[in-house]
């Protein structure tokens, strides 16, 4: 089967500081225990060429958790979630410095795998970008990659993954048809399935409903709340990262200027500059 | 609202005339494109006969049926293409999806991009020098072949890359994303979805080479053969060599007026049926790609 790696096993591990969890931002907090860090970063700096994107970022993000990105245009975010799953070891040109771990352990030290790395940390992007196949081989992508294909195998990875992805009903009788031919918000969630299939420990969404219809974005905020996996969304829509996330990390110009649970930052924000952005004032 | 009304007018009438100029001159085109295809049909169909298409020829060339021509154009036409697609492609692929993207490989597209109008005299000579005299393949099937093959490079590359350009990075995200390695991703999406494209690239090459005269009289073309080519180094007969040596230097030159129409016929169906091939398959490809 798929890589069975994916026990959620409390780390009893004492976190240092993490705010109260408690902030009921309406959440199926299934998994409502006091948070483990899943992804640590340490001053991190990133270049692309001689421009520096970002700037000493260091964060601990939660397990388990829904953990918003938010910030304006060209600051720095979805650079940042690439570094998470090594998606810019194929830019040419690009530098890091700094550390980022997952579960403990460095992803960009020499014993880093980075494939593995990224079947581990699964991606959606922000227009759906299913592959010109079938539904039933677009979820099978992965799995196939590491080596299963047994049809008995796959047929059950693939409803597996569909019904965490919410569109088991809608699909279960074309599985055979062109994810082509799905509609917008249907295509967004084959590719939530597709990644999902590959049963990763965490899932970095980076504006996944700016290409929807309000339908499609509500029911991809449905999956998103209820998935209770460890997500990171980058998000331009501050109601959706309010309805949706635990923590929000708010990015200005290459820097992490605050981040905190939703809920506090949304309603009594530290920095001034976080103010200004989540009221309007520029951005 | 007289100067809005007055406007309108005019756009309208400037409008008409536009449309009336472009279907002019379109009419005008298919005109002179079916008026050809007539003239040669009307020339040439009288020739056209099941002895014509699969008998040797007789008493020089005046009677009898253009056979080892024909199976000597299929064979050069194909075989170029089993040295220009694997070359083209592979460069193609090499372009687009590994070449460090910089002067150096604009350099190399515009001299693809060049290569592509060099006559195909010059290609046939060079297939001369290289082919025939210093590789000692003498004037062979294989000659003519490797020849034309380069010379339908620079058009199977350019398509080719072309298309694969034309598949939607997001495609290769998806796929590395997902643990798949450069070269997976290369197989088994990009190349997918670009396939058809870069096919309808090869397709109207293969219709060039068929068509080529030059290039295949300097290397592999013989007046006459009494049997089919059965080796790669066997010289073999071709539609367009056979056009021209009826129609230059044959016996009754215009005694064979009738078999040289009719072997342009033969030829334009070939050409036009590779044509029509590419021109299905890049239409199911437009119908069957939303992305
Ligand atoms: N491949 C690249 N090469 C050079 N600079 C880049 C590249 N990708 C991004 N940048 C620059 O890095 C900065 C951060 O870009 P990034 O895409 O991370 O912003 P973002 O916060 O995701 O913005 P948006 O909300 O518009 O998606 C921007 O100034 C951008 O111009
Ligand atoms: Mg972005």
């Amino acid at each position: 089967m798929v890589a069975e790696q994916n026990g959620f096993e409390a780390a009893p591990n004492g976190q240092g500081g993490g705010a109260g969890q408690g902030d009921g931002a309406g959440q199926g907090g299934d998994a409502g225990q006091g948070g483990e860090v899943i992804i640590k970063a340490d001053n991190v700096s990133f270049f692309y060429g001689q421009f520096q994107a970002l700037k000493n970022i260091s964060v601990d993000i939660m397990a388990d958790e829904v953990t918003a990105f938010i910030g304006p245009s060209g600051c720095g975010k979805s650079t940042f979630l690439k570094l998470l799953n090594r998606m810019h070891d194929f830019v040419p040109g690009t530098r890091l410095a700094g550390e980022i771990q997952i579960r403990g352990t460095s992803i960009y030290g020499p014993e880093a795998d980075p494939v593995d790395i990224r079947r581990r940390v699964g991606m959606v992007f922000q227009r759906p970008n299913p592959f010109p196949k079938s539904i039933y081989d677009n979820i099978c992508y992965g799995p196939r990659l590491v080596g299963v294909n047994r049809k008995a195998d796959l047929d059950q990875v693939v409803e597996r993954a569909l019904k965490a992805a919410a569109l088991w009903d809608d699909v279960k009788d074309k599985l055979g048809k062109s994810a082509l031919d799905l509609s917008g918000g249907q295509q967004q969630r084959v590719c939530i399935a597709r990644a999902l299939a590959l049963e990763p420990e965490i899932l970095l969404m980076d504006e996944p409903t700016s290409a929807l219809d309000p339908i499609a974005t509500s029911k991809v905020e449905d999956w998103i709340r209820g998935a209770g996996m460890s997500i990171v969304i980058v998000t331009h829509n501050m109601q959706q990262a309010a309805r949706i996330s635990d923590r929000t990390a708010f990015f200005y110009m290459g820097q992490l200027i605050e981040f905190g649970p939703t809920l506090e930052l949304f309603t009594s924000p530290k920095e001034e500059r976080t103010e200004n952005y989540i009221t309007g004032r520029f951005g | 609202m007289f100067l809005l009304g007055y406007s309108k007018e005019a756009r309208k009438r400037r409008d008409q005339l536009a449309t009336g100029v472009i279907v002019a001159l379109a009419g005008f085109i298919l005109l002179v494109l079916a008026s050809l295809l007539i003239y040669i049909c009307v020339q040439g169909i009288s020739a056209i006969n099941w002895e014509f298409l699969s008998q040797f020829p007789r008493e020089s060339m005046t009677k009898g049926g253009i056979l080892p021509a024909i199976v000597g154009t299929l064979y050069l036409a194909l075989g170029s293409m089993v040295i220009s697609i694997p070359l083209g492609f592979g460069a193609a692929i090499y372009l687009s999806e590994y070449a460090k993207q910089g002067p150096l490989v604009s350099v190399i597209r515009l001299g693809v991009a060049n290569l592509a109008g060099v006559p195909s005299v010059v290609f046939g000579l060079f297939g001369l020098s290289l082919f025939v005299t210093t590789f000692g393949f003498g004037r062979s099937l294989l000659s003519g072949c490797l020849t034309l093959g380069l010379l339908t490079l620079p058009t199977v590359t350019a398509a080719a890359e072309e298309a694969l350009r034309q598949t939607p990075g997001s495609f290769r995200e998806a796929a590395l994303a997902l643990g798949a390695n450069r070269f997976q991703a290369i197989r088994q999406v990009i190349l997918p979805a670009a396939l058809p494209g870069m096919l309808t690239g090869a397709i109207l090459a293969l219709g060039r080479a068929a068509g080529e005269t030059a290039p295949i009289s300097l290397t592999s073309a013989t007046a006459y053969s009494p049997s089919l080519p059965d080796s790669p180094f066997n010289e073999a007969m071709a539609l367009t060599t056979h056009i021209y040596n009826l129609a230059t230097n044959g016996a009754n030159i215009a005694g064979t007026r009738p078999q040289q129409f009719g072997t342009s016929l033969v030829l334009m169906a070939i050409v036009l049926g590779l044509s029509l091939a590419a021109v299905i398959l890049r239409a199911r490809l437009r119908r069957s790609r939303k992305w």
